[in-house]
């Protein structure tokens, strides 16, 4: 395990592998390791040491820090001015139950958004300036900490989500907005999924600005139970929680969660406390359309018994199920091929993961272009090489 | 004319001039190739008109398909590409060079599908911005990225530029707004990226389409988020006797953890421009005037009202008005959008984009003000203080050949400025031709070198939109 | 934008006045999206600003027009939503109408081309040539569908089409005369009776002095006035536009230093538009230019007179629902927007705006004569969007969009001023009797 402890020994250690052509493994604390394709490396460089926060302005509304910051420590931060990460990272602890202290350099690069992406946005819309290792062993920097900028090629939002395959984030600047006064959750039980969605559109349809909208079928003797979140200050939250009862009562009968039981159930969505155990159940992620994921989850269904959670509306839909050695890809990938959107096979066992693809296949011109990016930034291919696809 | 170095045309491509454009009829049809010089002149410059070179042909296809048989066409022969809109880039994004070709959108105009329910909207590039929420706004709903220019620009410029606009503080920028692109690469490959799920497969491709200015793919479709429109929205006006003072203001604002939907800055000069055009009620008499614009119910807009006069009061605003009526709202912000095009009615200006920390823009418009008078030039400033974004409109006479050079380098010294403080070259505008030589200002060699590659591995022999972004030297031997 | 005139051509006014026009384009492109043409067809060169460049282009040049300019030029309605639209105060419509007199007097038009625009100029503006010719074109009518399959015939075709199957009977001295005030006088104007109009549709002028006299206002359709050069104008003759104008001018002033005249009234808005504007036009001319701009001062739009007034209260009864089309010369040419929809929601009728109100129905003078297809291709959107109102009636302040709108739907036309004089007394206009 490589420890740089700045980012010029960071480099220094890429630059050697690239000469050297030594497959690296990227890690921040290891909680998510279990994300993505298993990969054959000869060693792990984690970002651990990379840590402390560089710049926080809470007037502006921007706070930068090292990689191998804890996540924690970030939101504590935050927290003490009033201010918070809008995007709701995701913690994977659970799905994988790994421990460990997430770091900050793993939303970036994973682009881990909770339930509030639907009205703030993903990791990668708050990320707004990085600094990067390339897989020639050089920092670079792109964007930075003003929240306009279309200074040349966008390669903050490129290097998001790309799972360390490009480049090893160094340090992450991301825009923060104040943390609300106070929320509220309506919470209908008994709808089925398609009527749960429709439920969720009218709300999402609405001028009342819902910041959650997630949908937990009925499971082991619980009811159906279907959230709609608002967030603010107090008189605008008790103003859109009326109003939203009365777009909502077709439905059926709404109760409103307070504060605090809001916020303790919110959690257990991003967490997606519901489907984390038993760890040998594989899980998906599936994106797609709000309306098309009572469809997919149907046609999947009709292949396997599944436990689901839906979230963004009805547009991220988390899959407990699958068996075999593909994890029941070949269902899953079908009902999504119908409906348009994607699947990741979030958690499944290493031989599994190794045999089906865990991110969606591309189609070939995509590939191609993946392919030609990958060696701008990797040419030596030491970065997560296979981590999201083989080669990449 | 002035500072910018143009490459030379590549003269065997000139020399096939009649071969290219018999070619590109066969593809178009007659009424879709423009040949004349007269009429090619017309597409010779955008909205910075201080730059104008005339293409070698100018097509206006009418379909994906037409944008791809012509780009296969081209790159076969090695021809370049200037793709355009509706030419209203203020960097020069749609300057062409003599030996290109023009391939402009705007007959791609049509909203193709509206999902209400998904809350998506798929339309032609060459749509307007305005057009879309034309389109869904009968329902309620609107797309949310607002630049200044949105009744006239195409989707497939703010696509380019990654545009932005007065409401983008609160809604976010175009790349937080698109779901997916159809694309044509330059070798005619068609590409559909993204969709209408909230994220796609694979590496964020369509994120680095965004924001790319041309210089990775045609893009002939797009699917973008449309949003429900608030109960209400409304402008208050409040006038600051000092830019410290408003700054402050501003910074006071956000700390209180109120987001309003738009936070607009003018100076003294600017501010007498815009009403002399919008006649909004714009106080006259203070150095600097903040709109802030807050959405809600009624209830929520009073709430939010006091709660921004509650912490503007310690900055001792000289004037205070809220809107009282529908008509007053679109006055005040008809006269901040308009602002560019009103500022022509009095003199030639350039028009700069750069970005600051928001808390630097008391000393920043200080320096602003110094270099111009050190140039001999005035200058009047539009500002997103809500994100920093900076519109110093340098004035000057277009007719003065000297002025133009003089107003082009206090423009640089005040990009300078921006990134010397924590900024950046452009927050809307894109790079274009305007800054392209100010690039390692902001970027190491390094860091020009990868975006380069970045650009090589979609267009390797350099043919879209050639001479932009990146400055002319250090660029790979296809270049 | 930046320009390049010597000092010798700018010694020259109507150049010097077209090169401040051109300085103050900052060429942000703003109008290209509300151009009809622009909008149609997705070419710069179809644009305002398009146009504006190949004007300028053209007269730097100090050269002939040639075959390019000429084209966009004359695609161009001078609907004027561009001057509407355009934040930096460009004079458009003056830019326009010199160019299309240079092109007048510098550009050899094919011959098939140059005799239809003399035949119109020569027709359109007397009422005895006009009546003439419409009658005649009637007996061509059923060709029209084959003519207009046959590029050459194309704008025969579009005439055929637009001619009315009937024509009202023609009037003794065409109306001109003292239509006296009812009860006390509180007012004098002069009423234009014009040419078009008073062929096509007298019933408008009729329905206007109805309206006027019953609210006390004595008017007077001047002996010797005609045609108020509008056609001609727009076509790039000057020479006949400014003839026209002085006739007008002096039928005018002789009323306004005889008995006096509170305003000038104009039903046709295509008219009033150039009627506003004889100031401008003739501010060169040694005899008429006071004389012009006493005139342009006093020339108003019957909308905008009639809000001036009391009328009265609207007699009360089951109204139609009303399209308001929103004439071009009316909203861009005059700037009068609300007015006419106010005058119509006091009277009592419900008034519906159609979509895309701010777009030319493709009339524009002469246009659906010469540029058929476009005139065509306007006139169906308008159309299209008027009917998705559901509006009963469609009302309108401009003969010319009446015509042009009537060809494309069932749904009654008729002017707004015939729907105020029903509402305050006067019968129900024809076209809804039937």
């Amino acid at each position: 395990m490589l420890t740089p402890a700045d980012e010029n020994h960071l480099a220094a250690i890429v630059a050697e592998a690239a000469a050297k052509k030594t497959p690296l493994a990227v890690m921040g604390a290891g909680t998510r390791s279990g994300l993505g394709r298993p990969m054959q490396t000869a060693d792990t460089i984690s970002t651990m040491l990379l840590s402390g926060v560089t710049l926080y302005e809470p007037s502006e509304l921007v706070i930068s820090a090292r990689a191998g910051t804890a996540l924690r420590d970030i939101e504590g931060l935050l927290r003490g001015k009033g201010q918070r990460l809008a995007f709701e990272p995701l913690d994977h602890r659970g799905i994988y139950g790994t421990s460990g202290n997430p770091t900050i350099g793993a939303i970036a690069a994973a682009n881990l958004s909770g339930p509030r992406r639907i009205q703030a946005g993903a990791a990668r819309d708050s990320l707004i300036g990085v600094r990067a290792v390339t897989g020639f062993g050089k920092v670079v920097r792109a964007g930075g900490r003003v929240m306009k900028n279309v200074t040349g090629l966008d390669l903050v939002k490129f290097l998001a989500g790309s799972m360390g395959t490009l480049a090893v984030l160094s340090e992450v600047t991301f825009k923060v907005q104040p943390a609300p006064e106070t929320e509220a959750t309506l919470a209908i039980t008994g709808l089925a999924d398609e009527r749960a969605v429709a439920a969720m559109s009218a709300a999402l349809g609405s001028p009342y600005s819902v910041s959650g909208a997630a949908h937990a079928p009925a499971d082991e003797g619980e009811p159906a139970r279907t959230y709609l979140r608002v967030e603010g200050f107090e008189p605008s939250v008790n103003h859109r929680v009326q109003q939203l009862a009365s777009v909502l009562k077709e439905f059926g009968a709404v109760d409103v969660l307070g504060r605090g039981t809001s916020a303790s159930l919110w959690l257990t969505v991003l967490d997606v406390d519901a489907l984390s155990a038993p760890f040998e159940v594989p899980l998906w992620r599936v994106s797609v359309a709000p309306s098309e994921g009572p469809k997919v989850v149907a046609r999947v269904r009709r292949a396997f018994p599944a436990r689901v959670l839906y979230d963004w509306g009805g547009g991220l839909i988390w899959l407990a199920g699958g068996d075999g050695e593909d994890a029941g890809a070949s269902a899953v990938r079908a009902a999504v091929e119908t409906s348009g959107g994607h699947a990741t096979l979030v958690r499944a066992a290493d031989q599994v993961r190794n045999f089906a693809e865990v991110f969606q296949p591309l189609p070939p011109a995509t590939m191609a272009l993946t392919r030609r990016l990958k060696a701008t930034f990797d040419p030596a291919g030491i970065l997560n090489p296979g981590r999201m696809y083989a080669g990449i | 004319m002035s500072a910018i170095i143009f490459p030379t045309p590549d003269p065997a491509i000139l020399s096939e001039r009649d071969a290219i454009v018999s070619g590109l009829i066969s593809i178009l049809g007659r009424e879709g190739v423009i040949t004349s010089e007269t009429e090619r002149r017309a597409y010779e410059t955008d909205a910075l008109t201080a730059y104008r070179i005339v293409p070698l042909a100018v097509v206006l296809p009418a379909s994906t398909e037409e944008v791809a048989a012509v780009l296969k066409f081209l790159s076969e022969r090695g021809v370049k590409v200037v793709p355009r809109g509706a030419g209203t880039s203020l960097s020069g994004g749609a300057l062409p060079s003599e030996d290109s070709v023009v391939v402009g959108l705007a007959r791609l105009n049509r909203v193709l599908a509206i999902d209400y329910e998904n809350r998506v909207a798929r339309v032609e590039a060459g749509v307007t911005n305005i057009n879309i929420t034309n389109a869904v706004s009968g329902r309620g709903f609107f797309y949310a990225p607002d630049p200044s220019s949105q009744l006239a620009c195409t989707i497939a410029g703010n696509i380019a530029m990654n545009s932005g606009g007065a409401h983008c503080l609160k809604y976010g920028v175009t790349t937080n707004n698109v779901l997916g692109v159809r694309i044509v690469l330059i070798d005619g490959t068609v590409v559909d990226l993204g969709g209408d799920a909230l994220d796609a497969p694979g590496l964020d491709l369509l994120g680095l389409i965004v924001g790319s200015e041309g210089q990775l793919g045609v893009v002939t479709e797009a699917t973008v988020r449309i949003l429900r429109t608030a109960e209400g929205a409304r402008p208050m006006l409040m006038g600051f006797a000092s830019a410290a003072e408003a700054g402050a203001c501003v910074a006071a604002i956000i700390g209180s953890g109120i987001i309003p939907v738009a936070i607009e800055y003018m100076d003294r000069p600017a501010i007498k421009v815009c009403e002399a055009f919008a006649n909004a009620g714009y106080p006259l008499d203070v150095e600097a005037l903040l709109i802030v614009e807050v959405e809600g119910s009624e209830a929520e807009i009073h709430d939010l009202i006091e709660r921004i006069k509650a912490t503007a009061a310690p900055f001792h605003p000289l004037a205070t008005r809220v809107s009282r009526s529908e008509a007053e709202s679109l006055a005040i912000w008809k006269g901040r959008k308009a602002a560019f095009g009103a500022m022509g009615r009095i003199a030639d200006y350039l028009c700069m984009d750069g970005v600051i920390p928001t808390g630097r823009l008391p000393e920043v418009l200080t320096r602003v003000g110094e270099i111009c008078a050190g140039y001999g030039l005035e200058v009047a400033n539009i500002f997103h203080a809500g994100d920093g974004n900076l519109h110093p409109l340098i004035l000057f006479d277009a007719n003065n050949p000297d002025e133009l050079v003089k107003a082009e380098a206090a423009g640089a010294d005040i990009l300078k400025l921006c990134v010397e403080v924590g900024g950046c070259l452009t927050g809307e505008h894109g790079v274009g031709i305007e800054k392209r030589d100010l690039m390692p200002y902001q970027f190491t060699p390094e860091e020009l070198d990868l975006q380069m590659r970045v650009k090589s591995a979609f267009d390797p022999k350099w043919l879209l939109n050639p001479a932009k972004v990146f400055p002319l030297r250090g660029r790979p031997a296809a270049a | 934008m930046q320009t390049n005139f010597t000092l010798a051509q700018l010694a020259d006014p109507e150049t010097a006045t077209a090169e401040k026009i051109l300085r103050s384009c900052v060429h942000c492109g703003f109008c290209t999206a509300t151009c009809p043409t622009y909008v149609l067809l997705g070419d710069e060169l179809d644009s305002p600003r398009g146009r504006i460049y190949l004007i300028k282009e053209m007269l730097e040049g100090d050269h002939a027009a040639t075959k390019e300019v000429v084209t966009h030029v004359d695609r161009c309605l001078s609907c004027l939503s561009c001057m509407t639209t355009c934040p930096s105060g460009v004079d458009y419509m003056h830019l326009v109408d010199h160019a299309r007199s240079h092109i007048d007097r510098t550009y050899r038009r094919a011959p098939g081309d140059a005799i239809l625009r003399a035949l119109l100029a020569f027709v359109l503006p007397d009422p005895v040539r006009f009546r003439l010719a419409v009658s005649m074109a009637r007996l061509g009518k059923p060709l029209a569908p084959l003519l207009r399959r046959i590029p050459p015939f194309r704008r025969l075709a579009a005439m055929l089409d637009l001619a009315p199957w009937s024509l009202p009977p023609r009037r003794e001295r065409n109306g001109v005369g003292v239509y006296d005030a009812r009860g006390a006088r509180k007012g004098r104007v002069a009423l234009l009776r014009g040419c078009a109009q008073s062929v096509l549709d007298p019933g408008i002028n009729d329905a206007a002095i109805r309206l006027l006299t019953r609210a006390g206002i004595e008017v007077v359709v001047a002996e010797g006035e005609g045609c108020c050069g509008a056609l001609t104008h727009h076509m790039g003759k000057r020479d006949h536009s400014h003839i026209a104008a002085q006739r007008n001018i002096d039928a005018w002033i002789d009323e306004m230093d005889g008995d006096g005249l509170d305003a000038i009234i104009v039903t046709t808005s295509g008219c009033g538009t150039t009627i506003k504007d004889y100031g401008f036009m003739l501010r060169a001319d040694p005899i008429y230019a006071k004389r012009a701009a006493r005139v342009s001062a006093i020339a108003m739009d019957v909308s905008e007179y009639l809000a001036t007034l009391d009328l009265g209260e609207p007699a009360v009864a089951k109204r139609p629902t009303v399209a308001y089309h929103a004439a071009c010369s009316l909203q861009h040419g005059q700037q009068i927007k609300a007015t006419p929809k106010d005058l119509l929601a006091r009277a009592g009728f419900s008034v519906r705006e159609p979509a895309e109100s701010h777009l030319c129905c493709g009339s524009a003078g002469t246009y659906n004569m010469l540029q058929p297809q476009l005139a065509r291709r306007l006139r169906d959107r308008k159309a299209a969007n008027i009917a998705a109102t559901g509006a009963q009636v469609i009302a309108a302040g401009n003969i010319g969009c009446l015509t042009q709108i009537g060809s494309a739907t069932k749904t009654p036309v008729v002017h707004t001023v015939e729907l105020l004089d029903w509402a305050y007394g006067g019968p129900k206009p024809a076209a809804l009797r039937e």
